[in-house]
């Protein structure tokens, strides 16, 4: 019985009083009391505000439940969604005591429906927004439905799954993200590039160069090694700054470009496997470790099948002429070969005509195009 | 007491066991090799050649490459003696002379060089025509015993040493001959430049050192080594003509070098090139320097003990002495048993390099040095607890330092243990190649694993069927531990046919498991050499020979446990002996440049 009533109540949507305002507008009309739309400053303090003046306006604190889902429906707008005390407070206004079964009729036959219902869409609106709940938290849901509480359980649940999901990324985020792009692009470009954990995340400025038109930031990055490559790149093969991609940080993209070379040959391997004959045998020479071969093949993760990624980068204005500040900022940083390769822009989405460096001797624009197609 | 006699003799007269004894008699001739002594040939009217006569008796396959594919050769569990009685005497009286400075704390660095040149120790391993001593492996560990009392002058003379042998047979006699009077005087030594920076570059090679001939024909070399000794002369392996080895020597002062503690660098610097040789010879000889190694570090334990011993003598803690504490003698035991077995190994080693023709040694030199920089660290760090000791003073933190160098000199025991599992699977490649192919691809060959099933089964169950009769080369005494040994040597060939057959050509990458090869191998040499003196100083009646007896006894017993389970994880494979864990663990620590782990105090809420 008491589990169909359950299914009864969750099958229902949890928006069930909105849609009673939703009615209210035609014949039924109720007088709502929904203080959140009339304030002109919506920030937290306001917002809690707005709890406490409900709390006091009223001892028995008449339709607190209308009240708590309206209040849960306006969080986003004060920003409050993410807000672990702001739940506190609006759970808090539920009255402590009068919930709590004092039979096992009441506990197994769910006792005060609704108010259970309200707490359980509340607890579920802090899973969605990923808020974790604390022990005051539990006290308060102890304190208002008692032990065998649907909302309580549904806390023990969240408290035993939540913690788990937590820190399931391999790419830890602060709990906040930064609201400046530049930040978040720092953050983006340092998850991009933790394959390679010698990699230097660099913030230069376009300004540097003074050819530039576009005066803004770029975030880069570059490894010891991917240097070395890129000094290693054929003179007469171009260059490719491939882009732009998207990687998201929770619900914020941020746009990079990659700067793509060639790649040195795969390792043929065409020795017979099962022939132990002729294993290669070591040099007995102490101290003498290693080969006088020089390692020609491919051999780190930089190299992949479509080739060798030198450097990546996330810019302001992720224009084509801060991406010429970058590559003339990479060449002033270390890379002198730059200089001398010809590097080609193969943007998805080109606002302009392809725009290529101009100390380079040669442009592909056959190859160039294909790719823009 | 009558009818027993009658069975008895009853027994004998049985056929079985006339032919169980013609059996073990066959057996025993069989293993028994003349020695043959060879005849030099002299010059005599020249009278002023007088060279040292070289007993060496007919070339045998190497020793530790067979046992790892289970062939054994017994006549050497009779331990190799070398030195004739004269000889014996001469390095005696030597290597007293050397002791009694040496021993002396109050000499300084130059009594003590003074001393090694009287002794004519910087030319040691020259000609007696050419003011040396024409030393063998047996003489040279023995000085080289003496000299370790001074490590740093060890290490100077055991490079000397090892290049000396190098321009011996790389240079050109008449070149040679020219050089001789500067390097046996023994005021310039020269030093070895093998060991390089690891590379910091992917696209860099490993050895960087090269040498080019310039429009005048004298060869250039370019390049930075580490170095013990800035002075003096050089010997220096370079890279030529892409990836061709060669050896320089560099004369002392050459344009060019420059020398900036440890690192010495060449610009354009001339050098001579050793062009007489080739890279197995010039290998035979410069992995001497490993068995060098092995025997600095455990005089380095063995002056430990003896310190110990007399520090512990006269302290007491509660009123007791402290040599009555049960733990403390303990350590001093187990130091004694480890100083026993590697110097059984380096002995035993430079047996097979003086005693045949063509010795082919490397593989125990090699182990030699793991063996004593392994259990001989472990050692020194129980020693550094006796209390008192721990660390406070200075010289006991030495004896630390320097067998902590002693370690890493030249290469890292990773590398040494690479190189005897490498030379070990090449070996056993070359022997096991048919059968590793065919196991490889069973349904080919489907009566070959039949047969193969019903062979290994005793190996599966990790119980081989012991068919080597060791014992009957031993003391009897000895009969347990005899059994024991054999049972390692068996286990290695199912050691690296499992091996080869997991992983065909690929074996060269599986460092992991070829790291629990070498140790079981060391093992092995190890067992066998002590197990040999063991035997041989009881049967012909050594002083204390009783204890050295119980020594192998006590040695063997354990070693066995440790190649047992080295072997049972070799078998088992990288999930269950847990290598694939441990190597996950690294990876990830390594790729990710952090520690992983939370702090305890760490959570998630609050």
């Amino acid at each position: 019985m008491a589990t169909k009533l359950l299914q009864f109540l969750t099958s229902r949507p949890s928006s069930i009083i909105i849609r009673r305002w939703a009615q209210s507008d035609s014949e039924k009309r109720l007088v709502v009391f929904d203080p959140f739309t009339n304030i002109k400053k919506k920030d937290k303090k306001t917002y809690l505000d707005l709890i406490k003046i409900f709390e006091e306006k009223d001892n028995r604190r008449r339709g607190h439940v209308e009240f708590i889902y309206a209040a849960l429906n306006r969080m986003e707008e004060f920003g409050v969604h993410k807000d672990l005390e702001t739940y506190k407070s609006l759970l808090n206004v539920l009255p402590k005591g009068k919930f709590i079964p004092t039979n096992i009729f009441q506990a197994e036959f769910l006792h005060y429906p609704k108010q259970q219902q309200c707490a359980v869409d509340l607890l579920e609106q802090m899973e969605d927004n990923r808020v974790m709940p604390d022990f005051e938290m539990e006290q308060i849901l102890l304190n208002t439905f008692g032990r065998r509480g649907i909302p309580l359980r549904k806390f023990w649940r969240m408290m035993y799954w939540m913690p788990k999901f937590k820190n399931l990324s391999p790419w830890h985020l602060p709990n906040e993200l930064p609201k400046d792009a530049m930040e978040l692009a720092m953050l983006a470009i340092q998850r991009i590039t933790s394959v390679d954990a010698d990699t230097k995340v660099q913030l230069w400025q376009t300004d540097e160069i003074e050819a530039s038109l576009d005066k803004t930031w770029i975030v880069t990055a570059q490894s010891p090694s991917q240097k070395v490559l890129l000094e290693e790149q054929p003179v007469d093969e171009a260059l490719v700054i491939k882009g732009p991609y998207r990687v998201y940080l929770r619900d914020q993209s941020v746009t990079y470009f990659i700067l793509l070379g060639k790649t040195r040959q795969e390792e043929v391997d065409d020795r017979d496997i099962d022939d132990v004959s002729n294993l290669e045998k070591p040099i007995g020479i102490p101290g003498m470790t290693g080969t006088p071969k020089l390692p020609v093949v491919k051999c780190t993760v930089h190299e992949q099948d479509d080739g060798t990624v030198v450097a990546v980068c996330a810019t302001g204005t992720s224009s084509r002429d801060s991406l010429l500040s970058w590559i003339r900022l990479l060449e002033k940083n270390g890379n002198p070969q730059l200089a001398n390769i010809p590097v080609i822009f193969t943007l998805r989405s080109p606002s302009m005509d392809l725009s290529v460096l101009e100390s380079q001797p040669t442009v592909k624009e056959e190859s160039s195009f294909k790719e823009r197609e | 007491m009558h009818l027993a006699r009658r069975i008895f003799i009853v027994k004998y007269k049985h056929q079985d066991f006339c032919k169980k004894y013609r059996f073990i008699s066959r057996r025993f001739e069989s293993s028994q090799t003349q020695p043959e002594i060879k005849e030099e040939k002299f010059d005599f009217e020249d009278l002023k050649v007088v060279e040292r006569i070289e007993r060496r008796k007919p070339a045998i396959p190497p020793f530790m490459k067979d046992c790892m594919v289970s062939i054994f050769n017994k006549d050497l569990l009779a331990y190799p003696e070398v030195l004739n009685k004269e000889e014996m005497e001469d390095m005696n009286n030597r290597a007293a002379r050397l002791e009694t400075i040496f021993s002396d704390p109050t000499k300084t660095l130059n009594d003590r060089q003074n001393a090694l040149k009287s002794c004519s120790m910087y030319a040691a391993p020259l000609k007696l025509t050419e003011g040396g001593l024409a030393f063998n492996t047996t003489e040279r560990i023995k000085y080289l015993e003496t000299i370790s009392s001074d490590v740093e002058l060890a290490k100077t003379l055991s490079d000397h040493w090892v290049s000396l042998q190098a321009l011996n047979i790389g240079l050109k006699p008449e070149h040679m001959q020219k050089l001789i009077p500067d390097l046996s005087l023994g005021d310039r030594t020269i030093s070895l430049c093998t060991k390089e920076k690891t590379s910091i570059r992917i696209t860099q090679s490993d050895f960087r050192t090269t040498a080019e001939l310039d429009s005048q024909s004298i060869w250039r070399i370019k390049g930075e080594k580490i170095c013990l000794n800035g002075s003096g002369y050089f010997l220096v392996l370079c890279k030529i003509e892409g990836d061709r080895l060669c050896t320089f020597l560099v004369h002392p002062n050459a344009e060019g070098t420059s020398y900036n503690k440890p690192y010495v660098t060449f610009d354009n610097t001339p050098g001579t090139p050793l062009e007489g040789t080739t890279d197995s010879a010039l290998s035979n000889v410069m992995s001497k320097s490993r068995l060098d190694t092995a025997v600095i570090s455990y005089s380095i334990l063995k002056n430990m003990i003896m310190k110990i011993s007399k520090y512990v003598r006269n302290k007491f803690v509660n009123g007791k002495p402290l040599a009555n504490i049960p733990t403390i003698r303990n350590k001093v035991g187990e130091s004694l048993l480890t100083l026993y077995v590697a110097e059984s190994m380096a002995y035993f080693t430079a047996g097979l390099l003086d005693e045949y023709e063509n010795p082919d040694a490397d593989l125990e030199i090699a182990m030699c040095r793991c063996y004593t920089a392994y259990a001989g660290l472990q050692e020194v760090l129980k020693l550094l607890n006796v209390p008192g000791v721990e660390g406070v003073e200075r010289e006991w933190n030495e004896y630390l330092n320097n067998y902590r160098e002693l370690m890493v000199k030249d290469e890292i025991i990773d590398a040494v243990n690479m190189f005897i599992a490498l030379t070990s699977v090449f070996h056993a490649g070359k022997n096991l190649a048919t059968e590793v192919k065919q196991m490889r691809n069973p349904l080919f060959h489907p009566g070959f694993i039949l047969k193969k099933v019903l062979q290994d089964r005793h190996q599966e169950k990790d119980d081989p069927k012991l068919t080597l009769h060791l014992e009957e080369h031993l003391h009897p005494t000895l009969q347990i531990q005899a059994k024991m040994l054999e049972y390692a040597v068996l286990r290695m060939k199912f050691a690296c046919e499992t091996l080869l057959t997991r992983h065909g050509v690929d074996i060269v990458s599986k460092l992991t498991e070829l790291e629990r090869l070498a140790l079981a191998g060391t093992e092995v040499l190890a067992m066998t050499s002590v197990l040999a003196r063991a035997s041989r100083a009881y049967c012909i009646g050594l002083r204390n020979a009783e204890i050295e007896m119980k020594l192998a006894q006590f040695f063997v017993i354990q070693s066995r446990e440790r190649v047992r389970q080295l072997i049972l994880d070799i078998d088992r494979g990288e999930y269950t002996n847990l290598d694939h864990y441990r190597n996950e663990f690294g990876r990830k620590v390594l790729d990710t440049g952090t520690i992983l782990v939370e702090k305890p105090t760490e959570r998630v809420f609050w």
